[in-house]
């Protein structure tokens, strides 16, 4: 129980005080011992270039640091960050021209400017997945002065906000000597409520609080509003094993941890010192299928798998408790604004034999479907389980591959290496963003329908018509079968109790999160 | 004698640089991508493709061979991929807690092991004996991860005893990385004391069999005095021979154990680097791991020569 | 000994009727009846995806037996040859065991899963890699009772006599190092039944939809808290298993020949 004694001797200084001098002791606390947080996440995460790097891990470390010129608010509205307002949009939705907020400082003792900015967009577009897929559209990034930024497109680019606002392959801003090279960074300078200080891989990364940050305005809200880092440091400690994150949760050796298996759950309800966090929306699995060399490439034959397949057992099988998981054929769950049933119509059929028919109609002859999943994801193991099954019950030979993860992610590059395999996608704003809308994206859906429907999609920039526009690629989804949306699913973290005003996000963030009181 | 250490030097040279072979081949026929791992899902063949070029990752494999031969003899062991720092320094920050995880799992073997064995054996045939036995048998047996897991189960998670994983808040001081390492080196060390048990009993059988112990008896000294004089000095030399080897099969166990417990150490740091594809570091730690295991080896035989004068070089 | 004996013979039993005597089909899955703790239906109740662990353990001991004789005859093979050429031939003896040093610098487990991350997790692999492991140390008793043997009268006259290395090694060396050979041979199967279940916990073994205990218990890791039975059936399965090779080695040891302890 050392943990929880050290923990409650650091904030027994704040309680002593008594309420009403939580103020004077929030002034005091400059002298008092530092505050700290042990936050357990899923392993090392490596590189901290929230530009290049699209990991999770690395933009929920980076997002405490680095910060973007948008953000988005619980609604998932873009609101301004490093910028002073939302953007001024003319000729057509063809330019874009941003105020930036003044004063705002660098880690390293410097102020930003537009110069920097311009660098920072300029970079992002070359060297992060999600800035080249607004690259094509992109005719310049200037710094018209030192505060106003103008983005000149070729065409219309209805993203782009969302793009510019997403903390995963973020338009980060940095000082623009980082921006020379396009590779990961080596140094870490943003202009977030903190800063990194010391990484030991595999044991511990340490960030602590920027005292000169500039806050943006306005109440908190989702990942809008004003900032303050009211704890002195935040320490990631990769602990890949997630039994061991509950252990250390209940033990209150952590005070927060990520990711934790929806099974274990119920071991919460018996301590005093933690308790579960339940994230909606956050993310849905998908089993992607080669549309590009090998068997899969028949439509009829993804139809037959789209047939064969029980999602509610995929899904029971992954997380155990229907409270972490809904069976959702929609790419966007209810209650979101691109929330579609009606055109998911081959969602959740478990019918084998319709799939068997289909089979015969497409002349498969047993030429084995190779599915590639990974254990280091385990719902995404367990549900590729029952998907074998299932595809099996409907007559498909089926060779399912158990890879690690780095395995995994090499050999689907290479199109004749496999037939499908098992991702998750963590929920994004903007559909464009997800990544089998890019057609380079393995699975490689890239048939002119789509392509068309993509283009038509990105370049409306009227809300409603976007809707209609998105039902249409939804359809196609559907019925061309790139890839099998399995269903939602929630994460599912833990909070230490002393811990408050901790706001539950997909990429969780500590910043106004408070210890004690 | 100098000779028989010469030879046994060049010995170790030879083995050395087999070693680095089998470890580069098996470093590059591991398939996956240490790019991939980097840049997370999103990421398309084409940005692999272009880290895998700036990577070195992509020229051929006799440039690569060349590359890191050039690098071990100048005792460079390249950069991590993955880490973002020299291989060395990586394991260098490492190395204080597998050491001091290994003493401990020693020092728990050797504590249980040796006491145990020398009254099973001069008790042979009684239940002590017996009871001894059975329980290293048993102990022998156990998966150490299973005991592992049951550890932090019981004494950790209920009773609160032991932190659950992990090796402490930075900063903290030995006493604490201590603590952390508690349930570990139990882990650890528990099997292995079954093979010390065994073995201190057979040497000192052995020993009690021989002739000048039986003169010795003869000669009418008590049962103590020849056990701690005379049994204990000779039977030592074998088991002297066994903890050296038991170190180093105790950093082989280690990884498990630091997997298990969450353990920032060397173990650790080998099995996440076959799953991030980080070549150096595999290479690195192999051989560096390796190269200890054959001067431990080393050691020990050489201990053995200068204490044991039956020893021919 | 007899107890272990039966024991052995038990599991062996089982492990070789595993489709007869096995209530389920291993990989029948029923999701609606998942984490059932033993009942009459399912003796040691079901896992994570309502398969019958029962079935899984007898399924189990057939991987891990085979898994442990295959690596017992690949290490014997390739170490006996070793072993015998080295010990017998001189100008082969360094170079072979040199090579053997090499290897043995590796931790078992370490060499283990370098060779597992090349090779690829596969039932085969896991053999392989493991006789690559475990070879040398065949090799190494294998050449110290040759070394013996061949300074014995019945070797050096038949080499008086000019018969051919081949047939000397064959026909004199090798009937003499049986015992050692089945003593050694006990103990890595138990060796390799432990490392086995070591890399499938640290998901570097038989790919985890193949049924062996080290999976079980990897795969039950998760569920300690709500079905400690997934984790104990297989733990047990571990331990006696174990136990009882190792006791029926010693007692072969005893049996066969009391000097033999010398070069183990």
């Amino acid at each position: 129980m050392g943990f929880v004694g050290s923990l409650s001797t650091r904030a027994l200084p704040a309680l002593a005080l008594g309420t009403f001098l939580i103020v004077a002791a929030h002034e005091a606390r400059a002298q008092a011992k530092p505050t700290a947080i042990d936050i357990a996440t899923i392993g090392e995460p490596g590189p901290l270039d929230p530009v290049t790097v699209t990991s999770d891990l690395v933009s929920i470390i980076t997002q405490h640091v680095f910060e973007t010129l948008y953000t988005f608010d619980s609604q998932w509205k873009a609101q301004p960050l490093l910028a002073a307002a939302l953007p001024e949009i003319t000729d057509g939705g063809k330019l874009y021209t941003i105020t930036l907020r003044q004063g705002v400082h660098f880690q390293d003792g410097g102020t930003m400017a537009a110069v920097d900015v311009a660098a920072s967009l300029q970079r992002w577009l070359k060297a992060s997945p999600r800035g080249k897929l607004a690259a094509p559209s992109v005719d310049q990034v200037t710094a018209k002065d030192a505060s106003t930024i103008e983005i000149k497109l070729k065409q219309p680019l209805a993203p782009l906000l969302a793009l510019l606002a997403l903390n995963n392959g973020a338009a980060a801003i940095m000082p623009k000597a980082l921006t020379e090279t396009t590779d990961p960074l080596k140094t870490y300078v943003g202009t977030g409520p903190y800063k990194i200080v010391e990484q030991k891989p595999d044991q511990y990364l340490r960030l602590v609080r920027f005292e000169q940050y500039s806050s943006p305005p306005g109440k908190p809200d989702g990942y809008a509003g004003e900032r303050k880092a009211l704890i002195d440091e935040l320490r990631f400690v990769p602990v890949p094993n997630a039994t061991t994150r509950v252990d250390g949760m209940l033990a209150a050796q952590y005070q927060f941890a990520d990711s934790l298996p929806a099974e274990m759950a119920p071991r919460f309800k018996n301590t005093q010192d933690a308790q579960p966090v339940v994230v909606k929306p956050f993310g849905f699995p998908l089993m992607i299928f080669n549309q590009k060399t090998g068997p899969m490439t028949n439509v009829v034959l993804r139809q037959a798998a789209q047939a064969a397949l029980a999602p509610e057992e995929m899904l029971l099988a992954a997380f155990g408790d229907p409270a972490f998981f809904a069976v959702e054929g929609s790419i966007y769950a209810k209650g979101t604004p691109f929330y579609d049933a009606a055109s998911v119509k081959g969602y959740n059929q478990h019918d084998a034999k319709k799939a068997a028919a289909l089979l015969k109609q497409a002349g498969y002859k047993g030429e084995p479907i190779r599915i590639m999943t990974s254990p280091q994801y385990d719902f995404l193991y367990k549900m590729s389980l029952v998907a074998q099954q299932n595809l099996q019950e409907a007559g498909f030979t089926v060779d399912l591959q158990v890879l690690d993860w780095a395995t995994l992610l090499q050999k689907r590059g290479d199109d004749k290496a496999w037939e499908a395999f098992f991702t998750y996608h963590t929920f994004v704003p903007e559909p464009t963003l997800i990544t089998i809308m890019n057609p380079s994206y393995p699975g490689w859906w890239n048939t002119p329908e789509k392509q068309a429907a993509l283009s038509e999609f990105n370049t409306e920039t009227d809300p409603a018509k976007r809707i209609e526009g998105w039902k249409k690629l939804q359809a196609l989804f559907d019925t061309q079968v790139p890839a099998y949306k399995v269903g939602e699913f929630y994460n599912l973290a833990a909070i230490n109790k002393k811990l408050t005003n901790y706001t539950p996000m997909p990429w969780p963030f500590f910043w106004n999160v408070k210890l004690g009181g | 004698m100098t000779a028989y250490i010469a030879r046994r030097f060049a010995g170790m040279v030879v083995v050395m640089l087999l070693v680095a072979m089998i470890v580069f081949v098996i470093a590059r026929v591991i398939p996956g991508d240490p790019a991939g791992v980097m840049l997370g899902s999103a990421a398309t063949p084409d940005d692999v493709a272009a880290l895998r070029h700036q990577l070195g990752l992509d020229r051929s494999l006799p440039t690569q061979f060349a590359i890191y031969l050039e690098q071990i003899a100048s005792l460079d062991l390249g950069n991590s991929i993955f880490l973002n720092r020299p291989v060395l320094q990586a394991m260098g920050e490492r190395a204080m807690l597998t050491t001091l995880l290994t003493l401990m799992a020693v020092g728990i073997s050797v504590g249980i092991g040796v006491p145990v064995g020398i009254l099973s054996a001069v008790k042979r045939g009684s239940v002590v004996d017996q009871a001894a036995t059975a329980v290293s048998m048993l102990a022998a047996s156990l998966p150490s991860f299973w005991v592992g897991l049951t550890l932090i189960e019981y004494l950790a998670v209920h009773a609160g005893w032991f932190p659950v994983a992990g090796y402490g808040d930075p900063g903290a001081g030995l006493a604490d990385h201590l603590r952390h390492l508690v349930l570990p080196a139990i882990a650890l060390g528990l099997p292995n004391s079954a093979l010390l048990i065994r073995f201190t009993r057979t040497s000192m059988l052995d020993v009690l069999h021989e002739d000048y112990i039986r003169t010795a008896r003869a000669k009418g000294l008590g049962a103590r005095a020849v056990v701690f004089k005379h049994a204990f000095r000779n039977a030592m030399i074998p088991v002297l021979t066994v903890i050296g080897l038991t170190i180093a099969t105790l950093i082989g166990g280690a990884i498990v154990t630091e997997t298990v417990f969450g353990l920032p150490g060397i173990g650790n740091l080998i099995v996440s680097a076959v799953l991030r594809r980080d070549y150096p570091v595999i290479q690195g730690a192999l051989l560096v791991v390796s190269g200890l295991y054959v001067l431990i080896n080393l050691s020990v035989d050489l201990l053995y020569a200068a204490v044991d004068p039956r020893i021919r070089y | 000994m007899v107890v272990s004996l039966v024991v052995l013979v038990a599991i062996f039993g089982a492990a070789l009727l595993a489709p007869w005597i096995a209530p389920y089909a291993p990989q029948k899955m029923s999701i609606a009846e998942r984490l059932q703790p033993p009942s009459a239906h399912h003796w040691m109740g079901t896992d994570g995806f309502g398969r019958d662990v029962l079935t899984w353990v007898i399924f189990g001991a057939r991987v891990s037996l085979a898994v442990g004789l295959m690596v017992v005859a690949v290490a014997t093979v390739l170490g006996t040859a070793i072993g015998l050429v080295a010990g017998y031939v001189r100008r082969f003896d360094t170079p072979l065991m040199r090579l053997t040093d090499a290897l043995m610098a590796f931790p078992d487990i370490l060499l283990a899963i370098a060779l597992l991350a090349g090779l690829g997790p596969s039932l085969f692999n896991v053999v392989l890699a493991l006789g690559i492991v475990y070879t040398p140390r065949v090799a190494r008793i294998v050449r110290g009772a040759t070394l013996v043997l061949r300074e014995l009268q019945f070797v050096e006259a038949s080499e008086a006599l000019g018969a051919a290395d081949a047939r000397i090694m064959l026909v004199h060396l090798l009937p003499n190092l049986i015992s050692p050979l089945i003593v050694q041979a006990s103990f890595i199967f138990a060796y390799s039944i432990l490392t086995e279940a070591a890399l499938s916990f640290l998901g570097a073994g038989v790919p985890p939809t193949t049924p062996t205990w080290g999976n079980m218990i990897a795969g039950a890791q998760q569920y300690m808290q709500q079905a400690d039975w997934l984790i104990l059936a297989p733990g047990l399965a571990i331990v006696l298993a174990v136990l009882s090779l190792q006791i029926v080695g010693d007692g072969l040891r005893d049996a066969l020949d009391p000097k033999l302890r010398r070069l183990m």
